[in-house]
């Protein structure tokens, strides 16, 4: 008997054991169903839209808008910047080789790697305005809120815009279905409207890297100045009316003070990503992927209170030449021999050669590891960690004055540009031209902007990137945007390649 | 307790109710009747006729029986006209009619029979054992006998070569670092492919929680109808791992042994006398020799010293019995700092109460590990120095020459601190009750803890981090524990000719990890080290985290067995498995399985041959899931704080951004594998046993973190089921006693194993994906961003895609195929294990080795090395000065990928044993000798490659840490009654 009634305790036991809850328990994360109700919770929030601008990495790309790949393909594909492959380094598959030659493929990482920087910023706007959307929060204190949101999203969308012409446009966070191309024309009237838009509702003081009125103005003039290279219609004179709105911004009397690395009090950027390494951002080592490997003996005299380097970007044969010995503006790009702070002597390479920085580079697909002029631009110190703490500079100043210029001449009046550029080629020590024309806007842009990500677009709407230079031939029109990323296409067959392609 | 979130399975609560109020109506239904007893007495003998301790005596038809002591002497109370059987593991079994006549005491003699071995050898097959000879599933077992000889240092290592389809690689010949287990060819691209491993019943425990001395058995479940009690855990297969204990009598164990390792084989670089002639007979400018001649690879390295104590003590009586063992390892690594020190102690205890009715099972395991990390970035630094460098200048200081890839590797290895620590514990407690005749009720508890430590330091002149860091401390600490709670009931019955076995049960299983780390850099002075974070000055955001999850498993299974007259055997298995990790929309899953076997020698027309002893056919299907690739939360749409922050103009601070994190997939469940097995066993002439199997898999909704289109999707990349796998294979078993006789004895093992495996599928209806670009080729010179192999439909996982070569041009440029194409793979054709033991007199003699044939490796050393721009500077192989290849591009083609077939003799031990008369004490002297020889024509370090994951499988990259060859000499010492 007393077996039997073992038998009942040990099955009534196995009853009360049987626990099947299977739900998730969280301690480290939170559902976003649990969050975006407090004010610091949506700060929080809508702070995530200006850390996505940093870009990121993962297992696909790292897509990064100061360095790896973002940053890369604009400047290899323009005629101020390449990267040679320098014996075994940088061949990397002739990933940089083709795109210098303009011959690059949908299958290029670099190009997925731009594509994906902008949707993935995109869609966590969009995350946001959802959320915000289900915070309870009252209309009158979204409707700011939206109007910073929409204006980052429409920026990523002016980059698309430019890169890739014709792609979807997505908006609700809760539409997963696959969507099919909007036409280029389509995707300048969305980022043209969600600006205008937006406008009225964005903070007009001067707020440091947050979108203000100034720094739609300064898009919305981007967008005109390049309206006749994106949808072949030209808006000049928009492009001026909208500069002209811009205010309270000044060139530093110096030029580099817009590069050292705390930029941020600049009067002349208008719009920049901010970076601090002790913060733990990432994706801001242009710097470290140009100098040569030994480069950092010239700046530390233990040699070890500077970063390796990678020896990869440098400046195209002819464009350290193109500038005037009086230019400021040169020393934007290192030229000569590299001294040893230590010993005060020229730096050998481990092939037994110095150190020198030439502005000519042997061959594109097989240069000598010393070849080619560095990126200078931001500043260089002692005590540097791979990741730089200076901020990238998006939009300055000198640019809406070189957009006005440039608008003067395409209207058929030189001499309006005068005021623009003579603020321009004083600061920077340069002579005015007797005559100003658009090749003068031209090379002044490249001078002004070297390294500033911006060459490509401007190559392209003076129509010089379709020329032949250095080793490239010339360009069919069709490469005046990108493909569309081969993986894209082939994981979402609703959408078609760009013609050409 | 919530009900809610069960979908899809028809109330699996009931169900099992049901089946529980049937098991105990059975019980309570049985009647008792009483008639005359007689106590019945004896001596059971064996064939040599010394007294056998621990045979069983029962009287057939009742639970009624006892054991026999250690004189062989029994005494038993049965009811007159009863039959009892007397039987013994190894002897064929006796019945003997009990009359009044009958003369007592008994003198019963038993003989060793090998068949019989299979009738009373229990295999356990998960919530129980059954009789070998009633096995339908494909179960391969390894037995005590084989775990002794050959490599013991870790429990994985004893598997290597054992059983047809079980791969074992160890990755590297690095102590600390341990191997990874494949069966039959791998089931998932993303999710770990080890067994999963049973230890006393409790299943998921580190395999290395239990030491190869400790183990009597490891059963290895391959096929799904053996499997599926495991159900969304057992696709990979389950090792099922036994402990031994001591059943009667006593005995005292120790186990010793020393060795000394050396590295097997390095690769042959240019010394620097080569690298001198070099230079001038090719009038080299720029070559810059620093008087010096390294070898920077044995720099790095040391003949090391290893020794191993265990001592164990056991003892056993009617009621109870213990066993208790503790045993020390050091196996100091060939490169130097690194090893792995271990201590560990099991402790279990057995009581039997009421009348042997009720028994309880208690158990420990705890082990503490020690170890180096290796930092292994020393080893393509080793390749590229310069041959003339001194390790040391005049000044006794590290050579430091300036370059890419070009620190001092001695340098590195020595002014850094790493220590770890592992410490693992495992307590259960087991009960087992026999509810009335038939019916048994078993109740396990378990308790698994699992913790790490990390310690860092590199000190303010240590190159990479140390200086730049100026000075790095880094602690870490991570857990996890496992509750587990298992019962069920098991039912067993006899009548007339047919066996009946019921059991079902339910599990429940709570996973909870956690940890948190900090670092610091900015140290003033070095003295400290890891040990005051606090003395650094530079803080950082994400220099200090934390985590924690936790994760459920609740299952309810069952299964049925029955067998006619020995002849047909039927298994029928279900498991219901619930997971918190599963999306919303799957919570739960069914895995079912059956299988039958026939065995044919026990029909009439076989019964009396002589040449086949044993012949039986076996079929099963099963379903089996794996869930070990969904991390926990991963279906939910989730904000984290992480590195994530944003700039405040306002106050010029830093502030931390919340974001999605990942794409949420309510719709995430385990990975299904379906597999089909037939078998066939055989017996022929008493002295060639083996196994043939042949099974076809076939897995779905294969996890991988696809690729998923921007727009629309959040992030990138999405864990989803999709792709579909299959591997179709055959495996062969044979174990021979070529020659048994008093003085001499040889036996042989031999398996081999062919898996054939192709992806079916990569695209459903939502994803659709041509090809995973995998083994990426990031890091290597001029290959950033490149990948050597694809993942595609009709192809296995680890095939290499690249440009065909054909050789070298008049210039030494590669001549290279227009369009990239499959190259080989890394899956092998056969895989062989291959065992001969031989005894004469008191000598011993076992050699063992294994091999695999036909798998391609990307020799991605040589393709680095083998390259024009590197001499003067970078040193090269001897090699390549020959090869004529003068391509400065890094080219990855099939001029780099390498046959890497390989026969590797694994051991050879010679032992001695001394018998001591008149007891069961006996001393061993062996000495024994591991990866003795490779037979292979890969021109790298060694053919044997990595192979679990998808980053690298199968590339050589640098391999690393070479494998050692050990000689050992050992000594086994049994002391017992």
């Amino acid at each position: 008997m007393k077996f039997k009634i073992f038998a009942v305790l040990l099955s009534s036991l196995f009853v009360t054991v049987s626990c099947t809850d299977l739900d998730e328990d969280l301690y480290d994360r939170v559902e976003d169903n649990n969050f975006g109700t407090t004010p610091d919770e949506i700060d929080a929030l809508v702070g995530g839209a200006y850390s996505s601008l940093r870009g990121f990495s993962d297992e696909i790309s790292n897509a990064f808008p100061g360095s790896e790949f973002v940053f890369f393909l604009n400047e290899v594909v323009s005629d101020e910047a390449t990267i040679p492959t320098r014996g075994t380094n940088w061949y990397d598959g002739g990933v940089y080789q083709r795109a210098q030659n303009h011959t690059w493929l949908a299958e290029d990482g670099i190009i997925l790697s731009a594509w994906r920087y902008c949707y993935a910023g995109i869609a966590k706007v969009n995350s946001i305005i959802y959320q915000v959307d289900q915070s309870g929060l009252t209309e009158a204190e979204k409707t700011p809120i939206y109007a910073e949101l929409r204006s980052v999203r429409a920026y990523y969308y002016y980059m698309l815009l430019d890169m890739f012409g014709n792609v979807p446009i997505v908006t609700d966070f809760e539409d997963t279905g696959l969507p099919s191309n909007s036409s280029r024309q389509e995707v300048y009237n969305f980022v043209e409207a969600e600006l205008l838009e937006s406008l009225p509702y964005l903070k007009s003081e001067i707020v440091y890297s947050k979108f203000t009125k100034n720094v739609a103005y300064a898009l919305l003039a981007r967008l005109y100045l390049n309206s006749e290279a994106f949808v072949g219609t030209p808006r000049w004179q928009d492009c001026i009316n909208m500069c002209q709105n811009i205010s309270g911004y000044t060139l530093e009397p110096d030029y580099f003070a817009n590069f050292l690395t705390e930029n941020e009090n600049s009067s002349e950027t208008i719009f920049a990503i901010p970076y601090d390494n002790d913060a733990g951002t990432i994706g801001n080592y242009m710097n470290s992927m140009s100098l040569h490997y030994l480069h950092r003996l010239t700046v530390s005299a233990s040699g070890n209170d500077f970063p390796w380097s990678a020896n990869g970007m440098s400046a195209q044969p002819g464009v350290y030449s193109s500038f005037a010995e009086n230019d400021m503006r040169i020393d934007a790009i290192l030229i000569g021999d590299q001294i040893n702070v230590a010993t005060n002597s020229v730096i050998m390479m481990d092939n037994g050669s110095p150190l020198t920085y030439t502005e000519e580079i042997s061959s594109l697909a097989d240069a000598q590891e010393n070849e080619g002029g560095r990126l200078f631009k931001y500043e260089t110190k002692a005590g540097e960690q791979w990741e730089r703490d200076h901020d990238l500079v998006i939009i300055r100043y000198a640019e809406i004055l070189i957009m006005q210029a440039e608008c003067y001449v395409r209207l058929g009046n030189p001499d309006g540009a005068i005021p623009f550029l003579t603020q321009i080629t004083e600061r920077a020590g340069t002579d005015m031209p007797d005559m100003i024309d658009l090749q003068f806007i031209n090379q002044e842009s490249l001078r002004e902007f070297i390294f500033e990500g911006k060459r490509r677009t401007d190559t392209i709407r003076f129509g010089t990137f379709f020329e032949p230079w250095w080793e490239k031939g010339s360009t069919e029109p069709y490469r005046a945007i990108f493909p569309i990323p081969a993986t894209v296409l082939s994981t979402n067959t609703n959408l078609t390649q760009n013609p050409g392609y | 307790m919530t009900l809610k979130n069960i979908h899809k399975s028809p109330n699996p609560f009931r169900t099992f109710k049901a089946l529980f109020a049937l098991l105990l109506l059975c019980c309570l239904s049985m009647t008792a009747y009483a008639q005359e007893k007689l106590l019945v007495t004896g001596t059971i003998f064996d064939n040599n006729g010394l007294e056998l301790a621990g045979a069983t005596i029962l009287e057939v038809g009742t639970t009624n029986g006892t054991t026999a002591d250690f004189d062989g002497k029994f005494s038993l109370q049965v009811t007159t006209g009863n039959d009892i059987q007397i039987s013994y593991l190894g002897y064929a079994t006796q019945t003997i009619n009990i009359t009044a006549n009958t003369a007592m005491p008994l003198q019963v003699t038993l003989q060793e029979d090998a068949y019989a071995l299979d009738a009373v050898e229990l295999v356990a097959v998960g919530y129980g054992t059954m009789r070998k000879s009633d096995l339908t599933g494909a179960i391969s077992t390894v037995s005590a006998d084989e775990l002794e000889k050959g490599v013991i240092s870790s429990t994985e290592q004893v598997l290597q070569g054992k059983v047809a389809g079980l791969t074992v690689i160890q990755g590297t010949g690095d102590p600390s670092s341990g191997a990874s287990l494949r069966l039959r060819g791998g089931t998932s691209l993303t999710a770990s492919n080890n067994p999963l491993v049973v230890v006393d019943g409790i299943p998921g425990v580190d395999i290395n929680t239990v030491q190869p001395n400790d183990i009597k058995t490891i059963d290895v479940l391959k096929d799904a109808s053996a499997t599926a009690i495991y159900g969304s855990r057992g696709a990979n297969g389950v090792i099922i791992i036994t402990t031994k204990s001591q059943k009667s009598g006593f005995n005292v164990t120790y186990n010793g042994y020393t060795g000394i390792s050396y590295a097997s084989n390095n690769l042959d670089m240019l010394s620097a006398n080569q690298w001198r002639q070099y230079v001038r007979d090719n009038n080299v400018t720029g070559a810059i020799d620093y008087g010096g001649d390294t070898d920077w690879q044995e720099e790095l390295q040391t003949t090391s010293a290893t020794m191993s104590h265990t001592v164990s003590l056991a003892s056993g009586a009617e009621y109870n019995g213990l066993r208790a063992s503790v045993s020390y390892l050091d196996n100091k690594g060939i490169i130097k700092t690194t090893g792995l020190e271990r201590l560990s102690g099991n402790l279990s205890i057995y009581q039997y109460a009421m009348d042997k009715k009720l028994k309880f099972d208690a158990g420990m395991f705890a082990t503490v590990d020690k170890w180096n990390p290796l930092d292994y970035r020393i080893f393509e630094r080793a390749f590229n120095l310069n041959p003339t460098i001194p390790v040391y200048d005049e000044n006794g200081n590290f050579t430091s020459v300036d370059g890419t890839l070009y620190e001092n590797p001695v340098e590195i290895l020595t002014n850094r601190t790493a220590d770890s620590k592992r410490n693992r514990l495992l307590g259960y407690f087991k009960t087992e009750a026999d509810l009335c005749t038939d019916l048994k009720a078993v109740l396990n508890l378990s308790y698994e803890h699992n913790a790490s430590t990390g310690n860092t330091y590199k000190p303010s002149y240590a190159i990479l981090e140390g200086i730049t860091e100026n000075g790095y401390a880094q602690k870490t600490y991570g857990e996890y524990t496992n509750m587990q709670l298992e019962t069920y009931l098991n039912y067993t019955k006899e009548f007339g000719k047919n066996n009946l076995n019921l059991m079902g049960g339910y599990s429940f299983l709570e996973n909870v990890y956690e940890g948190f780390g900090a670092q610091r850099s900015g140290f003033v002075t070095n003295a400290f080290g890891y040990n005051n974070l606090g003395a650094g000055t530079n803080y950082r955001i994400g220099d200090v985290y934390s985590y924690k999850g936790k994760s459920r498993l609740v299952s309810f299974f069952a299964r049925a067995n029955y067998s006619f007259n020995s002849r047909f055997m039927l298994t029928a298995t279900i498991r219901e498995d619930g997971s918190s990790r599963f999306g919303k929309n799957n919570k739960w899953g069914t895995f079912p399985s059956a299988s039958v076997a026939w065995r044919i020698s026990n029909e009439a027309f076989l019964e009396d041959s002589s040449w086949l002893t044993n012949l039986k056919l076996r079929a099963g299907y099963g379903v089996t899931g794996n869930q070990d690739g969904i991390g926990e939360y991963k279906s939910l749409s989730i904000l984290g704080a992480g590195n994530d922050s944003y700039y405040d103009p306002a106050t010029g601070d830093w502030s931390l951004a919340y974001s999605p994190t990942q794409n949420p997939n309510p719709d995430l469940k385990w990975e299904t594998t379906e597999q089909f097995n037939i078998g066939l066993d055989f017996s022929l002439f008493n002295f060639l046993n083996g196994t043939i199997e042949w099974y076809n898999k076939y897995t779905k909704d294969l996890l991988y973190t696809y690729e998923v289109p921007q727009p629309p999707y959040l992030v990138g990349t999405m864990l989803a089921n999709v792709g579909e796998l299959s591997n179709k294979g055959i495996e062969l078993s044979l174990n021979a006693n070529i020659i048994n006789t008093d003085k001499f004895t040889w036996d042989a093992n031999l398996t081999m194993a062919h898996n054939k495996q192709k992806i079916e599928k990569l695209s459903n209806q939502t994803y659709e994906t041509d090809v995973i670009y995998s083994g990426s080729l990031h890091g290597l010179s001029g290959l950033s961003n490149q990948f050597s192999q694809i993942i595609a439909e009709g192809y296995p996982v680890g095939t290499f895609w690249g440009y065909e070569s054909s050789g070298l041009d008049e210039n030494g440029n590669f001549i290279l195929s227009e369009e990239k194409t499959d190259i080989g793979n890394i899956q092998p054709d056969l895989s062989m294990g291959l065992a001969m033991n031989f005894t004469y007199s008191n000598f011993d003699f076992a050699i063992t080795g294994y091999g695999m044939f036909g798998q391609e490796v990307l020799n991605a050393t040589n393709m680095v090395l083998y390259n024009p721009n590197r001499l003067p500077a970078y040193n090269v192989p001897d090699g390549y000065l020959d090869s004529g290849i003068n391509e400065p591009s890094p080219t990855y083609s099939s001029y780099w990928i390498e046959d890497a077939s390989f026969f590797r003799l694994q051991s050879m031990s010679l032992g001695y044993t001394i018998p001591f008369e008149k007891s069961n004490s006996k001393l061993r002297v062996y000495l024994l000798g591991e990866n003795l020889a490779v037979f292979t024509g890969y021109e790298g370090v060694d053919p044997e490659i990595d192979m679990s994951g998808l980053a690298n499988p199968g590339i050589d990259r640098f391999n690393n840490y070479p494998r050692p060859t050990t000689i050992s000499l050992g000594l086994n010492l049994t002391l017992g009654n």
